[in-house]
Parts: C-alpha cells; sequence; structure tokens
C-alpha cells in the first residue's frame, strides 16, 4: 500500500519542491529574497516562451517585447495614473496579448529563420517607439516611482511577502501550464512540432494551433513584465532590449524546453549564475558565457533532460499497462452525390523549372481500391500531396465527395474524410505507438484550445486507440515508442493513425516498402478487408506482386502526365507504361 | 554630386557589411546554422587590426599601413574560426539548429567581455588601408579609406566566387554545402570542409571588421548591430543564397545612408516637420524592419529567392 | 597595446591594510562598495568612475581600514538593485559609489532610501535629484547645469542664434536635449534644425548634410563619444565650416584620441572638469597617479568620483561612523575638491559649476576657455 502511494510520487519533483521552499530559507536574506524573487518572475516568462517555443517550436523573438510591453503597461498606468494592482495587472496581461493577436496575422504564417527575424524586427521597432515618444514612455530615462503590489489596502513589502506572492502565481500559472498541456493538446502541439505535416494531414489545425500558443506566451510574459516592474519599480528601455530576450531564451534551453519543471531550474540558476561568479570582476560574463556553452553541449535537452535520463538509468520504469481497447463511434459517413469519391479535372503543379503534375484527370469510386503507378519522380506523391492539400495545385479541380477542395487548407481537407500515410513514415518518434494514435482520435474530435484538453478525453481517446491497434495487429507495442519499432510495425501504426480519423478516403504511399512477403501478404488482406467495410483506397505503389491482385484499378503516371487508366491486367500490358518504367529499349526487348 | 557622395559612402558601409554576411551564408549553407556571433566576429576583427599595427609597430618605420595590417588579421581570423567551430559547432552538429544559436549567443558574450576586458570600452580605430587623405573628382571629396574598403570588399567577394566556382577545393565545399550526406558518400571529407567554411567566413567578418574600424571606430557591443544587419540581408536576398546576400547587404546599406538623405536630394521635401520626422533616423530604422516584415509578408523567399517547398 | 589587468581590487586591499598597519589609533572600519558599469554600453563612463574612486581609497586619509568591492551594474536596473542588495548584506555600509547610469540611479534610490545608506554617483540624469530622496548626491554637474554653460557658451560667446541640435537616442542624449532646449528658450531661441541618431547609426553625412541645409551658425552635439567623434571627423572631411559646440563625451580623452587634431580644430565642448588640461599642482598630482595606476588617460567622471569617494572618506576621517553619519556630513558640509567646491543645494546637487573647453588643432589636449560658476540650473 505504502509502495503504492510512494510510486505516484515523482521523487525527482518531491526533491525539487523541497529545494524550492529551502531554497529562500536558506538565503534569507533582503539580497538572497530578491533574486529569489527575480527567478519566479523569469520561472513565469519561461514558463509562457514554453508555450510558443518548447511546444509550438516556433523561435519567437519578441518574447521580451511581450515582457516588456507589460511591464511598460503597469510602469505608465501606475506611476502616471496612479491604477491600482489589480487593474495594471489585468491591463499588462492583454497588452501583450492584443499586440500578439495584431501581428500573429502577418508573422505567424512565416517559416523557422523568417519567423524568427519577422519577430526580431516587431522587438526592434516596439523598442524604438519606447525610446521616442518621450510624452508617454519617458523615453530611454524612463519612467521612476513605480508603486509596489497593493492587494486588499496593504502594500507588499520587500522580501518574504513579495516572494511568496512571485511564487504563488508561479504555481498557480504552471498548474495552468500544466492543465492545458498535460493532455491530448499538449500532444497534439508535439506532432506539430516534430512534424506539421503529419499534423495538418490528421486535421490538427496548425495555424490556430500555433496562434493560441503564440498569444499563451504573450499573457504569460505580460504576467512578468508587470511582477518585474513592481520589484524593479522604475521601468526603461532596458526591459525591451534583446538581452531580456536572450536571458529568456537561454533559460529555456538550459532548463528544458518543454517542461515546467525545466523553466523553474532554469530561471533560478541563471538568475544565480551570475552573481555567483560577481567575484570575477569583470571577467564574471564570460564564465557565464562559458557556462552556458557547456551547458548545451553537455544537455541537449537541458539539465532537466540530464536529471530524467539520470533517473531512468538509475531505476528504469516499467511502461505503464496498456489501456482496454474500445471501439470507435459509429461515423457519419458523408453521401456521395455525384458516384465520385475523389475527382481530379486536369490538376496541375509547377516547382520551379519543372512541370511535376500535367493536367492529370481520373475519378476514384466508392468502396474501389485505386492502384496509383509510375516510375520514380512521375508525380505520384506530388498528387497525393495536392489532394491532401499540402500543396496548392496550379491548375484543375479536385473535388472530394462532390466539395471543390481547390486552397483549402490541409487539415479542412483531413476533416472532409481524407486521411493519407506517409512514404517516409511521418510518426513521433519518441512518443508512445498508443499515444501517435490517440492524437489522431483527438484530432477527429477537433482539437482546440479548451476542447479535448481533462483526462477523461485523454484516456477515451487512448482506449479507443488502443482498439486501432488491435485491429491492424500492433496491440502489444502500444506502450513502447514509435521510434525503436520495426518498419513494418510503423507502416501499420500509420495505418491505424489514419483510421483513427474514420476516413472516407483512405491514401496509401508506398504501404507495402520495406515489408517483407508474409507481412505483405498480411497488410494486402488488412487493405482487403478494409475496403469491404466501405473505406475506399488510393494506393501508392512499385510493388507490383503486391498491388496487382489488390487493386481494382489503375492509373499510371510518367512526368506528371496520366498514361494510363484501367483494370490492372490492361495497365501491366500497356506498351506505354512499360516503356516508361523500363526505358524504350528494354521496353522493345520486353514486347518482342 | 551629392547623390554620387552618399552612394560612395553607402557602397562602403555595405561592402563591409556584404563581408559579414556573406560569411553569415557560407556557415548556414554548411551547416544549417544560424551564426550569432559572425557580428562579433567582426568587433573581434576590428580589435585585432589595431593589436596587430600595435605589435608591427617597432618593425615599420611611421605609421603601419592597414594593407600589410589586413592580410594578418585576415589569417588569424581564419584560425579562430576553425577553433570557433571546434566549440560552437562540432559539438552539436547532429542537434536541432537552436543548439547552434544558443552555443553561438553564448561564444558572443564571451567574446564581447573578453574584448572588453582586454582591450576596455573606449572606442577605437585600426589604421587605415592607405593613408588618410581625401580623394576629389571635382566638387567631390571621398576619403581614400572608403574607395579602398570598397575595392577591397570586392576584391575579396569575387575571391570567394572564384574559390566556390573554379578550384576543386571550392567544388568540395559547394558540394558539401548542398548535401552534407551525399558529399560524404562521394568522399569529401565533410567535418575539414565545414572547418574550413568557418574559416572563410570568419576570415571575412575579421575583414570587414578591420576595414569599417578605421572609419567607423570598434567598440566590445558593436557584433548586435552587424548581425542584425547580416540577418536582414540574408532574409531579403533569400536565405542561402550567397548573391542574395551581397545584394541584401548592399541595398541595406544604401537604404540606410539614402532614405535619411532624401530631403537633401529631393529638395522638395524639405521643409515641414512632419516630413522631417519622416526622414529621421530613428524612422528610417523603423521603415527597414517595416520593409523587411512586408517582404517576409509578400515574398517570404526573399527578394531573390525561388519558393522552395517542403517535401512532404 | 596596454593590456588591462584586474589588480584594483588587490590595489585597494593593500591600501588598505598598509593604512591599517601603519595607523597608531585601532583603524576605522570604512565600507564602501563601487556598483558602476564596468560592462555594457556605459562602461567606459562606468570604468572612469571605477577608476577615479579606487583612486580615492588609494589616496585616503590615514587611520581608515577601507573596503571598496568593486561589482558591475551592466546595463539592466536589476543588475543594479541586485548589486546593491549583495553589498548592503555583506556588513555595514557608509556610502555606495553608484553607477553613471540614470535608469540604474532611479531603481537603487528606493533601496539605498529603505536601507538609510547614501548614493554617490557623476550620473547626469537630472530626475535622480527630483525624487525628494535624501540619499542621493552627485558629484557631477547635472544636465540642468552644463546645459546653461553649452547653450551660453554658443549663444553668448560666440553670439551664433541658429542652432541645429544633433542628439543620441539614448537617457543621456534626451535629457541633454531636454535642457539645452529650456535655455535656448529662455534665450528666446528654437533649434533650426533636430535630429536624434541612435548608437549604431555609423553614415553621419546625412545628418550632417541635413543639418548644413538648414543654414545654421553652430552646431550643438549631446552624443556618446563614438557618434560625436564620427560626426566631428565626418563634419572636418566634409568641410562643414560651422562651429561644433559638443556635450561631455567629448572631453574624454579617448574621444580626442578618434580624431587627428586638425579635425578637432575650431571644435569646444562642455563639461565639469578637463583633468588633462591640468590647471593646479593638486590636479596634476592626480593625473600623474591616475596614469599611473590605470595606464590610462582620466576624464571628468573619474575625476568627480574621486572627489565624491574623497569627500565620503573625509568624512569618515572626521569620526562619520554610519551611513546616517555620511549622509549628513554630505548633505550639510561643503568640500574642496579637485574639481570645484562641493556643497549640496538641499537635494543632493553637490556641483554647480560647469566649463567650456576648446581644441586648438595641434593637440589633442583640450584649453579650458569658460568657467561657469554658481548655476542654478533652469527646470
Amino acid at each position: 500500500m505504502t509502495g503504492r502511494l510512494l510510486s505516484g510520487i515523482n521523487p525527482a519533483l518531491a526533491f525539487g519542491l523541497v529545494v524550492l521552499v529551502v531554497w529562500p530559507m536558506a538565503f534569507d536574506t533582503p539580497y538572497g529574497l530578491r533574486l529569489f524573487a527575480l527567478a519566479g518572475i523569469y520561472a513565469i516568462f519561461v514558463m509562457g516562451y514554453q508555450f510558443v517555443f518548447g511546444h509550438a517550436g516556433a523561435l519567437s523573438l519578441c518574447h521580451g517585447t511581450f515582457f516588456g510591453l507589460g511591464a511598460y503597461f503597469t510602469g505608465i498606468l501606475g506611476a502616471k495614473f496612479g491604477w491600482g494592482f489589480p487593474a495594471t495587472f489585468a491591463a499588462s496581461a492583454l497588452a501583450p496579448v492584443v499586440l500578439a493577436a495584431i501581428v500573429a496575422a502577418p508573422v505567424l504564417r512565416l517559416e523557422s529563420h523568417y519567423f524568427a527575424l519577422a519577430t526580431l524586427g516587431i522587438a526592434q521597432v516596439m523598442l524604438l517607439v519606447a525610446i521616442k515618444w518621450e510624452a508617454v514612455t519617458g523615453g530611454a530615462n524612463g519612467i521612476a516611482g513605480v508603486p509596489p503590489i497593493v492587494l486588499f489596502g496593504m502594500t507588499l513589502a520587500r522580501g518574504w511577502p513579495t516572494v511568496l506572492i512571485v511564487w504563488g502565481l508561479v504555481a498557480a500559472l504552471g498548474l495552468a501550464a500544466r492543465a492545458v498541456l498535460g493532455g491530448l493538446y499538449g500532444h497534439a502541439l508535439h506532432v506539430m512540432r516534430e512534424n506539421p505535416t503529419a499534423a495538418m494531414s490528421l486535421g490538427l489545425d496548425v495555424a490556430r494551433l500555433r496562434f493560441e500558443t503564440f498569444l499563451l506566451s504573450a499573457l504569460y510574459a505580460g504576467l512578468a513584465g508587470a511582477l518585474y516592474v513592481h520589484t524593479i519599480r522604475v521601468i526603461s528601455p532596458e526591459a525591451l532590449e534583446f538581452h531580456a530576450m536572450v536571458a529568456c531564451l537561454t533559460m529555456t534551453v538550459v532548463g528544458g524546453r518543454t517542461r515546467l519543471a525545466g523553466a523553474i531550474l532554469g530561471a533560478v540558476l541563471l538568475i544565480h549564475l551570475p552573481e555567483w561568479f560577481r567575484f570575477l570582476e569583470h571577467y564574471y560574463l564570460i564564465a557565464y558565457g562559458l557556462v552556458l556553452l557547456a551547458t548545451i553541449i553537455v544537455a541537449p535537452n537541458g539539465l532537466l533532460g540530464l536529471v530524467e535520463d539520470a533517473r531512468r538509468r538509475l531505476a528504469p520504469e516499467a511502461p505503464p499497462p496498456a489501456p482496454f481497447a474500445m471501439p470507435l463511434p459509429a461515423a457519419a459517413r458523408p453521401t456521395v452525390p455525384t458516384g465520385a469519391i475523389l475527382s481530379l479535372d486536369g490538376v496541375g503543379k509547377r516547382f520551379g523549372g519543372l512541370q511535376a503534375l500535367d493536367a492529370v484527370s481520373f475519378d476514384v469510386r466508392p468502396g474501389e481500391i485505386l492502384g496509383l503507378i509510375g516510375p520514380n519522380g512521375s508525380g505520384k506523391t506530388t498528387l497525393v500531396n495536392c489532394i491532401t492539400g499540402i500543396y496548392t495545385p496550379d491548375g484543375g479541380g479536385i473535388r472530394i465527395a462532390g466539395t471543390d477542395v481547390g486552397g483549402m487548407p490541409a487539415h479542412e481537407i483531413a476533416r472532409l474524410g481524407v486521411a493519407r500515410t506517409f512514404q517516409n513514415l511521418n510518426l513521433v518518434d519518441e512518443m508512445s505507438a498508443l499515444d501517435n494514435v490517440a492524437i489522431a482520435r483527438g484530432a477527429a474530435r477537433h482539437l482546440a484550445l479548451g476542447t479535448q484538453t481533462g483526462a477523461t478525453a485523454m484516456a477515451l481517446a487512448r482506449a479507443e486507440a488502443m482498439g486501432l491497434l488491435e485491429a491492424v495487429g500492433a496491440a502489444e507495442v502500444a506502450m513502447r515508442p514509435c521510434g525503436g519499432l520495426a518498419y513494418g510495425t510503423k507502416r501499420r501504426i500509420e495505418i491505424a493513425r489514419a483510421l483513427a480519423l474514420q476516413p472516407t478516403l483512405l491514401l496509401l504511399d508506398e504501404p507495402a516498402a520495406g515489408l517483407n512477403e508474409s507481412e505483405q501478404a498480411d497488410l494486402a488482406q488488412r487493405l482487403k478487408a478494409l475496403a469491404g467495410s466501405g473505406l475506399t483506397l488510393v494506393v501508392i505503389e512499385h510493388n507490383m506482386p503486391f498491388l496487382l491482385p489488390l487493386a481494382t484499378r489503375l492509373v499510371c503516371l510518367d512526368h506528371g502526365q496520366k498514361i494510363a487508366e484501367g483494370s490492372p491486367r490492361d495497365v501491366a500490358r500497356n506498351a506505354k507504361v512499360v516503356e516508361a518504367y523500363l526505358g524504350p529499349q528494354e521496353a522493345a526487348e520486353v514486347v518482342a | 554630386m551629392l547623390t554620387l557622395q552618399l552612394l560612395a559612402n553607402g557602397l562602403a558601409l555595405g561592402a563591409a557589411y556584404a563581408l559579414c554576411a556573406l560569411g553569415f551564408v557560407l556557415v548556414l549553407n554548411a551547416t544549417g546554422a544560424v551564426n550569432f556571433t559572425q557580428g562579433d566576429m567582426v568587433m573581434a576583427g576590428g580589435f585585432a587590426a589595431i593589436a596587430t599595427a600595435a605589435m608591427l609597430a617597432p618593425l615599420w618605420p611611421g605609421a603601419v599601413p592597414g594593407l600589410v595590417v589586413l592580410p594578418v588579421v585576415t589569417a588569424g581570423m581564419a584560425v579562430l574560426g576553425v577553433i570557433f567551430s571546434l566549440f560552437a559547432y562540432f559539438p552539436l552538429k547532429s542537434r536541432p539548429p537552436v543548439a547552434t544559436i544558443i552555443s553561438t549567443i553564448a561564444l558572443g558574450i564571451v567574446f564581447q567581455n573578453a574584448a572588453n576586458a582586454i582591450w576596455g570600452p573606449e572606442p577605437r580605430a585600426a589604421p587605415p588601408l592607405l593613408d588618410a587623405s581625401l580623394v576629389r573628382f571635382g566638387e567631390l571629396a571621398i576619403p581614400k579609406q572608403s574607395l579602398a574598403v570598397i575595392v577591397v570588399a570586392a576584391a575579396l567577394i569575387a575571391g570567394q566566387h572564384l574559390l566556390f566556382s573554379r578550384t576543386p577545393l571550392g567544388r568540395k565545399m559547394r558540394a558539401t554545402a548542398q548535401d552534407r550526406t551525399m558529399a560524404a558518400a562521394i568522399g569529401i571529407d565533410v567535418n575539414a570542409m565545414i572547418a574550413l567554411t568557418f574559416a572563410l567566413a570568419t576570415a571575412l567578418a575579421g575583414a570587414a571588421g578591420a576595414l569599417l574600424s578605421n572609419t567607423f571606430f570598434v567598440t566590445p557591443s558593436d557584433g548586435t548591430n552587424y548581425i542584425v544587419k547580416a540577418y536582414i540581408a540574408v532574409t531579403i536576398g533569400g536565405w542561402g543564397s550567397i548573391a542574395g546576400a551581397v545584394a541584401g547587404a548592399l541595398l541595406i546599406a544604401l537604404f540606410e545612408v539614402i532614405f535619411p538623405a532624401l530631403p537633401l536630394i529631393v529638395p522638395a521635401l524639405f521643409g515641414s516637420d512632419a516630413l522631417g520626422w519622416l526622414f529621421s533616423q530613428t524612422a528610417a530604422s523603423i521603415l527597414l524592419y517595416a520593409v523587411v516584415l512586408a517582404i517576409l509578408f509578400f515574398r517570404p523567399q526573399g527578394l531573390f529567392g525561388e519558393l522552395v517547398q517542403r517535401r512532404a | 597595446m596596454p593590456v588591462r589587468t584586474a589588480r584594483l581590487p588587490v590595489v585597494a586591499l593593500a591600501a588598505a591594510c598598509a593604512f591599517a598597519a601603519a595607523g597608531p589609533v585601532k583603524a576605522q572600519d570604512v565600507n564602501v562598495p563601487i556598483l558602476v558599469p564596468i560592462t555594457g554600453f556605459l562602461s567606459i563612463e562606468g570604468t572612469s568612475q571605477r577608476n577615479g574612486a579606487l583612486l580615492a581609497v588609494k589616496n585616503a586619509p590615514a587611520g581608515l581600514k577601507i573596503t571598496a568591492e568593486v561589482a558591475d551594474t551592466g546595463v539592466a536596473p536589476e543588475v543594479a538593485v541586485n548589486a546593491l542588495e549583495r553589498a548592503l548584506g555583506r556588513g555595514k555600509v557608509q556610502a555606495v559609489a553608484a553607477s553613471m547610469l540614470g535608469t540604474q540611479m532611479l531603481a537603487m534610490l528606493p533601496v539605498a532610501l529603505e536601507n538609510k545608506v547614501p548614493l554617490v554617483t557623476v550620473s547626469g540624469t537630472a530626475q535622480i535629484t527630483e525624487m525628494n530622496n535624501p540619499y542621493v548626491f552627485r558629484f557631477f554637474p547635472g544636465d540642468d547645469v552644463t546645459k546653461v554653460a553649452h547653450v551660453k557658451y554658443a549663444v553668448e560667446e560666440l553670439g551664433k542664434k541658429r542652432v541645429a541640435l544633433i542628439y543620441q537616442t539614448t537617457a543621456y542624449g534626451q535629457s541633454g536635449r531636454t535642457f539645452i532646449l529650456k535655455n535656448l528658450e529662455k534665450m528666446g531661441l528654437k533649434p533650426v534644425f533636430e535630429e536624434a541618431l541612435e548608437t549604431s547609426v555609423r553614415d553621419m553625412s546625412p545628418v550632417l548634410g541635413k543639418a548644413k541645409a538648414a543654414n545654421p551658425d553652430v552646431v550643438l552635439l549631446h552624443l556618446h563619444g563614438p557618434s560625436t567623434g564620427l560626426v566631428i571627423k565626418q563634419a572636418a572631411a566634409m568641410n562643414l565650416g560651422l562651429p561644433i559646440v559638443a556635450g561631455s563625451a567629448m572631453h574624454q580623452p579617448h574621444t580626442a584620441h578618434l580624431m587627428e587634431p586638425a579635425e578637432l580644430k575650431g571644435v569646444c565642448a562642455e563639461t565639469s572638469a578637463s583633468p588633462v588640461s591640468g590647471g593646479s599642482p593638486e590636479l596634476d598630482g592626480f593625473l600623474a597617479a591616475y596614469r599611473k595606476e590605470f595606464n590610462a588617460e582620466p576624464d571628468g567622471f573619474a575625476l568627480g568620483q574621486y572627489d565624491a569617494v574623497s569627500m565620503v572618506l573625509a568624512a569618515a576621517a572626521k569620526g562619520a561612523k554610519t551611513a546616517a553619519d555620511v549622509q549628513k556630513a554630505l548633505a550639510t558640509t561643503t568640500y574642496k575638491g579637485l574639481a570645484m567646491t562641493y556643497k549640496s543645494d538641499g537635494k543632493g546637487n553637490m556641483a554647480h559649476s560647469a566649463m567650456i573647453i576648446c581644441y586648438d588643432g595641434a593637440s589633442r589636449i583640450p584649453k579650458i576657455v569658460k568657467r561657469y560658476e554658481n548655476i542654478t540650473g533652469v527646470l
């Protein structure tokens, strides 16, 4: 009984909490308490950054601006207009969120380095505005005389009262972040970060997830900024300068990008580090830089990752037991008005000088297994990417169950009942097989912030995912991380993940690649059974012995053009097809 | 006349920006890493030039000309580049790119504070390449240094281009930048090529520092400005494009010099106070970022880049 | 190239020990932490502060056992406050030699008030003595004082009426500009041209061209050292042909060293003191000691901070044992320092005179051309 009770407590976490309580008691001087309060403020700042940088994987460089904006709102409203703490605190929370919402439209759609530069640009502009708008911001001199926190008529003294309220907020905001990220939502962000294409194909609205995390990060930064200015009592452009942003970024990387305990660890450590090195006089920042460098080299997942690795090595944990399987709820299949579930009409796609697809037209009828063949580089995968909305075709029309999907974002196409697997496997390696599939169940229920976040939703999704894994014969690896699994098993898990969306059309990109003959036979069996249950399949494949008995019809592409369509037997004998595969000379020999 | 003068100033500044951006993009292509220390390397080159001139002073009658200092600095910075890569890049080469961003930021902190500890915070000036005189073309008076900067930078950029297009070593470096796995498969020592790329990039930044610090001085905290300019140059030039980086750097410098001077070039703009503010230096800085945001919004592939889509 | 070393704290302690050994009576403990920016964009001025303070400790009156630990305040206000709290926690502090940076002073002031410890500084930011805080003492004329000299010299001595003003977008620049405008206004003048420069601006031809086009008869600068150097150098190259009266950053010897003496011809600047110009045997002694100790040229900030710490130590030698004693001495007594005679105006402003220095085009050592004593600033 005691054993079970103790096993529910993470010893590292318990140790960390004890340290956090003992720390301020051990350094109980105004100096020690000020540093500890500052560390708490930065912990909130870093927790916010984890949303956008850690979880959404976007290197935002305007997070310091949100912090500074929160600080400026409290500074200006408190010092110049005499607003009370509750009002300034609310304003400091709101202002960065509003700014984030405004700049989100242009910047959030940018990728990696462009996003980083765009956010850096925003930060620089805000800094210049703060310096130049002297009438409001006090210019480069800033504004002095910011009031301390006054709650219920009581002025919060420096030292312990400040420490308690700051760390109380760290706890509250930490729990809030955990509630948001703990369940399916956090897992969905993980998929998005590791593999945005897979996330979109699961029907996850990547743009919306990025937007939500960006706003959440701004909220936390604004609150941290407000607390900061209350403890420092002046506001000046230094709060908006790049070094505040760099401090936050390094804390996140040193502590750990996605773990709340990492945010606290990084903040506490990096606030104290330069202070510990003060005896080095003007060499102390050199030491700080070197320690930072050493940390990033030694601890790739942050110091928390290092601690967790050590714990796993010292006391390896048995994976938790697999949940009981549950069947999927009955899906309402859309009726197909025209008879074709997928209809392509002159689809074209060009990359620079390369015509990847050239006026491709064909229909896919309900319940059939359409084989899509063609030599390497003939445009098969490009076509699947056009159908699923990963690429926008340059011309022609694509209709799914009668709906024109031209220009529709990938997640909306997925929600129309189109699922796919990938040629090069797009599972999240460090996530368990079960959770890879469970995310798709969450996505099928239109996952967004505030929906599907509870523990019940997670349990339900996992139970349903277990049922899907059983159906594809991968139940025994459900609790293992995908990264270490055999190729064939991963293929089956990807199919289970696609089936989790309860699609009407399933596109499989080389499902038999890397499978041995018995695995191929097993797969063919399962695909036939799926088609038998009413699902429509499009199978890209090179492997003719696998495809010919399976497909009801074949389409062959070459150099982006459809060169043949018909029964497997006819297409396989088509001279153009043989020529495309073998080259004209060898084809002639075969025919002869 | 005035326009020509401004053009010359802008080109001299842009030539040095271009050397910094060029190094930035070479490392980016070879490693996929954003090197945030590149700006600090410009600063280091400036101080290295001053230190070298002081060291050579006993060997030289009169003032040591920058033309003698420059090759020494460039060679020294190349060595520094290799050492730098051993700490900032190689231990992290199999990690996500953000790891290198942090490691280069960390080393940037080290560089800035080491410069502050060794040489002190005062601004300093390196010796001019030839001398401090002015060259006059009629009314136009251009410092000889500005012309020398333009010529030397152009020569270095051309040299880099020749190295990459005409020599076996350069082709190996280029192959490494295009596809590391493929380069390794055909027997290229990829690590050596990457170390060489760091050497080249750092040497170019160091040359920029040695060239700039005569006219514009050098202080330990100068790096930030240069790295931001290089980053912008590479982005508007098209992420990964070498020619784009050089063109982007020249455009930024010309913008910085020409835009605030527009009321002089177009006197009709002069006079009203509102317009005066519009052409202030601060407005120019804000506008530069606004233009960059607009470019990113309307042409995410950069001004000269081609849209590359991620393979699914 | 002289290489800086970190021998200074050792010097301070050694000096303290020497005094302790020599003193016939039991040495009195004095703790004066030196909290100044020795890294970041104000580290030039901060290093001058540190050197001045350490030299004052070295030349302290006999009978004092002095602790003077240096701590960096960087650029951010919280680093300064952390340093202050740390210093206050490490033994009884009589006074603190505190940062040049106005925002850091403003952040440290409430902490100083709560702990009742005086801060002695050379920060020019006007606001710091306007906070009704009895624990701040400024041993450098504030912008309200120096800008009187700056503007009066340009308008009254040079007889100029059409002023072009170029200032920096920093606390130093914006505060200076405010008081230049106020003083001009008092004389019924408005600048014919005004522009602010970020410290990253390198090419000055646009701003100089625009200034010239506004047809001024004098250019006032209020820029940091590097920008001052760039403007003067490029003005000389383009034959601007206008007198330049620069802000106090010009008087810092390393600013002059950025230029050829010829480029400096006709340039003047305001400052509180120009130690390199000499003027009295005491000042020459200071100059020699400073050069020997730090292998550098002192500026007015170093001298101001030297005088500030010297006044604190003099008070301690006369029996001021606690921070309260020192605060009282600073607030009520008159002290004859090397740069000038200091006396508080009741708000903590100790320095009330400024001077104008000019360069003759042959040397980088400026000559003092005009002193302005007992200035009561415009506010």
